[in-house]
């Protein structure tokens, strides 16, 4: 393999696996500090990498799968650099997937270029899995891609961006999120759900009538589920929720009663509460 | 051919006056014509026959309306009601038009009816010069019709004589005291207006005979395929040794015609015919044909086409949102009327709108129209249309009726400099509302422009990516990559060809890029060349090597191994290693083996 990143070093440092990319092939990256603190935490004894590298780069495309898998429990940066070595000769689809994941388990600067490559690949699976590496990368470039990701033809996709933009807390993709819950996809509620701050959740509510309410009513919901959401303003969701019609809405306040303990005593809860019963009762917005 | 020989048959064993018979000593006999010809008494000037110009202009609804508009006072002189059912016929101070069951004719200063005269049997056409009316009629069954050409005085309508004919007689013309009636589409019999009395005959010996007309300065007859000058050599009765004008007619406007076929009952009277016209004039002396303006055009229900002698377009007019159903070339402007009731001239050598008038029809639609109009010259000089924008309305027109012509508008667009063509073609691709088969033309002319001003619209097309939030989708990637490519043999800016391959490679990258359009970007890519077009290459090369679907792709296969080896020494190492390197696709390494040896 060593020959072959000698061999392509021209080819590469000229190629649109960009200039960071190409500095790793010239010299390999020190090991990311989180990666050497994963390695000083895991309970995985980090292993001589050559075998799985190895397969990696074989013409058995289901080892290849397995040794990008396993070669992201590894957290030494030779694991790392295995990785990135081979996903930037490249790796079918069926091995790139899980080679992406691996990769963004430890991340390092070097690897956006070759995020960005597959982040634009023909196969979803591949495509999806590389949007979502995205979101552990504070870059620029990956923000830029994880955002616009959103707008992918494929739902797993946009799935998948909206996790990035969710774990890299992007408020750049707010507003295009906002466009994906006036149209009901599913993408937004979880990701919308997790940016979300009491303004954010007050904007959500402001969608009623121009997003599903079912899906209104799942995004307010799953705000709603955050320990870390303050009451003052859970108490505004659950009004929201109060003015959504439908079963989902319903259902987002009973999983809420679920999740929240009776004490101490919460005036969210006890809203929810009094809602619920109400339209179980048959009055409300059911 | 055969149709006319029958009939001869038929004819020849039934006998007749000798008027319309099928012999005659007086067929193409150059000095009888000629002395016919000589005794029309003619304007030396082109001039309406009425004395100013006008259109007789005809309004649907019950009844319908003949409204004399006078062209240069821009106003109706009289507006009547009348139930015109024919094509009206200008004479000296009156004109004529079968309404109802009657011809009808009325004084041409004030609209009221002069005299009438039932018509017996179907009426054929009617014709008029200063003095006399003339009209074709048909009587008898359809075993055993027979035709009349009859004269009438134009101030009294008395009947001055009747000439009948066992042989179909077509719609008469009439001129300077001759009056020309085509018979059986072989011959044109040429009588003297006042007598009824048969003068000579043109044989036409190599194609029919659909229709006589008049210009103020000189008569024509023709087909559908040709219109022939009424002069001596008319008399050999040849198009060849005739001064015949054949103009030259983009196929897509093959439906447009020189004159109403005087043959065709349904074009006695204004129709959808009137709205297909080739709009000509050529010179009335001389040996040989002239077009007038050094061409034609061509009145195409909205549009007006000006074509140079080589059938090519010049100019293009799109009339806003209705059609022109009725036109005219009056020698010094090409005059037209809308259904609306709007009537324009234009300028026959660039499409200039020379003169725009509002007709008050009362809201009634106009059917149709005669012009009395030769050599109306409008004062107006009127800046020349945009050809583009009348082209791209063309193109864009929703009828349906109209793929023939926005075909051959895209077609002239295409050899139209301008980023602004690229940008209009490219809304066409954009357009749901453009057909399949149009979309195809405007594809197949995008890339044979070879127009570099329109390089900043393509880059711009390129730009655009498939996004379901903002609703947007790249538009015939393949096609725009195809004529950014095309364009890499000319000089470019620097700046815009490296915007140029940053798209490229945006579509490249790009998921929704299908497969096709993928083997245009990459050969784009490999024409324009440079540092930066080949590294994406060599990349999109080495991660889809591995990839299944990729292989299946032959072309883009070969297109990125063949663009990669092309680009160098390096590139040529990356090759191997995609031949040698066991992720790669059996059918990636094969083809890059039998490149690295070729």
């Amino acid at each position: 393999m060593r020959i072959v990143r000698v061999v392509l070093g021209a080819a590469l440092a000229a190629g649109f696996v960009a200039p960071a990319m190409a500095q790793a092939k010239a010299k390999p990256p020190a090991p990311p500090a989180a990666a050497k603190d994963a390695a000083a935490k895991s309970k995985v004894k980090p292993g001589p990498v050559g075998p799985l590298a190895a397969a990696l780069v074989g013409g058995d495309v289901d080892a290849a799968a397995k040794a990008a898998a396993s070669l992201g429990d590894d957290p030494t940066p030779a694991a790392h650099e295995a990785l990135l070595d081979a996903l930037s000769t490249g790796l079918a689809p069926k091995a790139a997937a899980p080679a992406l994941e691996s990769l963004a388990k430890h991340p390092a600067p070097a690897d956006v270029a070759v995020l960005l490559v597959y982040a634009g690949h023909r196969d979803d699976d591949v495509r999806a899995a590389a949007v979502a590496a995205l979101g552990a990368y504070p870059d620029p470039l990956a923000k830029k891609a994880g955002v616009a990701a959103l707008g992918d033809d494929t739902e797993k996709v946009r799935a998948a961006a909206a996790s990035a933009v969710a774990k890299g807390k992007w408020r750049e993709g707010v507003d295009r999120l906002m466009a994906l819950l006036d149209k009901g996809d599913a993408a937004a509620p979880p990701a919308l759900a997790a940016l979300a701050d009491a303004d954010l959740a007050h904007s959500i509510a402001e969608h009623l009538g121009n997003a599903p309410a079912a899906t209104l009513a799942v995004t307010l919901g799953m705000i709603l589920k955050r320990a870390d959401f303050p009451e003052p303003a859970k108490l505004e969701v659950v009004r929201a929720i109060a003015k959504i019609p439908g079963a989902e809405a319903t259902g987002a306040l009973t999983d809420y009663l679920e999740a929240t303990p009776e004490k101490p005593p919460r005036k969210s809860r006890a809203e929810a509460e009094k809602i619920v019963e109400a339209r179980l009762a048959g009055g409300g917005a059911q | 051919m055969k149709k006319i020989v029958l009939l001869a048959a038929l004819l020849a064993g039934c006998g007749g006056k000798a008027v319309f018979g099928l012999s005659s000593s007086n067929d193409n006999d150059p000095q009888a014509l000629a002395k016919a010809l000589d005794l029309r008494q003619m304007s030396a000037a082109p001039k309406p026959i009425g004395g100013s110009a006008r259109a007789y202009v005809v309004t649907s609804g019950k009844p319908r309306h003949l409204i004399a508009f006078d062209l240069a006072g821009e106003k109706a002189a009289w507006n009547v009601a009348a139930d015109v059912q024919s094509r009206v016929a200008v004479g000296g101070d009156f004109v004529v038009a079968r309404e109802g069951t009657d011809l009808v004719a009325r004084s041409a200063s004030d609209g009221a009816v002069r005299w009438k005269m039932p018509i017996d049997g179907q009426f054929v056409g009617a014709a008029a010069d200063d003095k006399r009316a003339y009209v074709v009629t048909q009587t008898g069954t359809d075993q055993k019709p027979t035709w009349y050409l009859i004269a009438l005085d134009g101030g009294s309508g008395k009947q001055l004589w009747r000439t009948p004919s066992t042989g179909q007689l077509g719609a008469p013309a009439a001129q300077g005291g001759l009056v020309m009636a085509p018979f059986l589409t072989q011959w044109l019999s040429i009588l003297d207006g006042a007598t009824g009395a048969q003068l000579t005959r043109v044989r036409s010996t190599d194609d029919e005979i659909t229709f006589a007309m008049t210009t103020s300065d000189a008569a024509w007859f023709g087909s559908k395929r040709s219109v022939v000058r009424l002069d001596e050599k008319a008399a050999t009765g040849a198009r060849g040794t005739s001064t015949t004008g054949m103009a030259k007619i983009p196929a897509q406007l093959e439906k447009a015609t020189y004159a109403p076929d005087g043959f065709d009952a349904v074009q006695a009277g204004y129709s959808a015919s009137d709205r297909v016209r080739i709009l000509w004039r050529a010179d009335a002396k001389g040996d040989a044909w002239k077009w007038q303006g050094g061409g034609v055009a061509v009145h195409y229900f909205r549009y007006v086409l000006g074509l140079d002698e080589a059938g090519a377009v010049r100019w293009a007019y799109s009339h806003p949102k209705v059609e022109l159903v009725a036109s005219a070339h009056t020698g010094a402007a090409i005059a037209a009327v809308s259904a609306g009731g709007e009537v324009i001239a234009l300028d026959p050598a660039t499409g200039a709108v020379r003169a725009h008038a509002q007709l008050d029809t009362g809201g009634a639609p106009v059917i149709g129209a005669t012009f009395d109009a030769d050599g109306w010259s409008p004062s107006g000089a009127g800046e020349p249309p945009s050809t583009v924008q009348a082209l791209v309305a063309i193109a864009r027109d929703r009828d349906a009726r109209f793929e023939g012509v926005k075909e051959l508008a895209v077609g002239t667009l295409a050899k139209l400099p301008g980023e602004q063509v690229t940008r209009d073609l490219l809304a066409m691709l954009a357009d749901e509302r453009t057909s399949a088969k149009l979309k195809e033309t405007v594809i197949g002319v995008l890339a044979s422009r070879d127009d570099p001003a329109g390089l900043p619209a393509l880059i711009e097309a390129l730009g655009v990516k498939s996004d379901v939030i903002a609703g947007t989708e790249p538009i015939a990637v393949g096609a725009v990559a195809r004529a950014v490519g095309a364009l890499a043999k000319q000089p470019l800016d620097e700046k815009q060809k490296a915007a140029a391959v940053d798209a490229l490679i945006g579509q490249l990258r790009a998921p929704s890029t299908s497969v096709g359009d993928a083997v245009d970007v990459v050969h784009a890519l490999a024409a324009l060349g440079g540092a930066a077009a080949k590294a994406p290459l060599r990349t999109y090369l080495l991660v889809y090597r591995t990839d299944a679907e990729f292989a299946k792709a032959d072309a883009l296969v070969a297109a990125t191994v063949d663009a990669t080896l092309a680009a160098g020494a390096d590139d040529r190492e990356l090759v191997r290693f995609v031949a040698d390197d066991a992720r790669t696709q059996p059918a990636v390494a094969d083809y890059a083996k039998k490149a690295l040896a070729r």
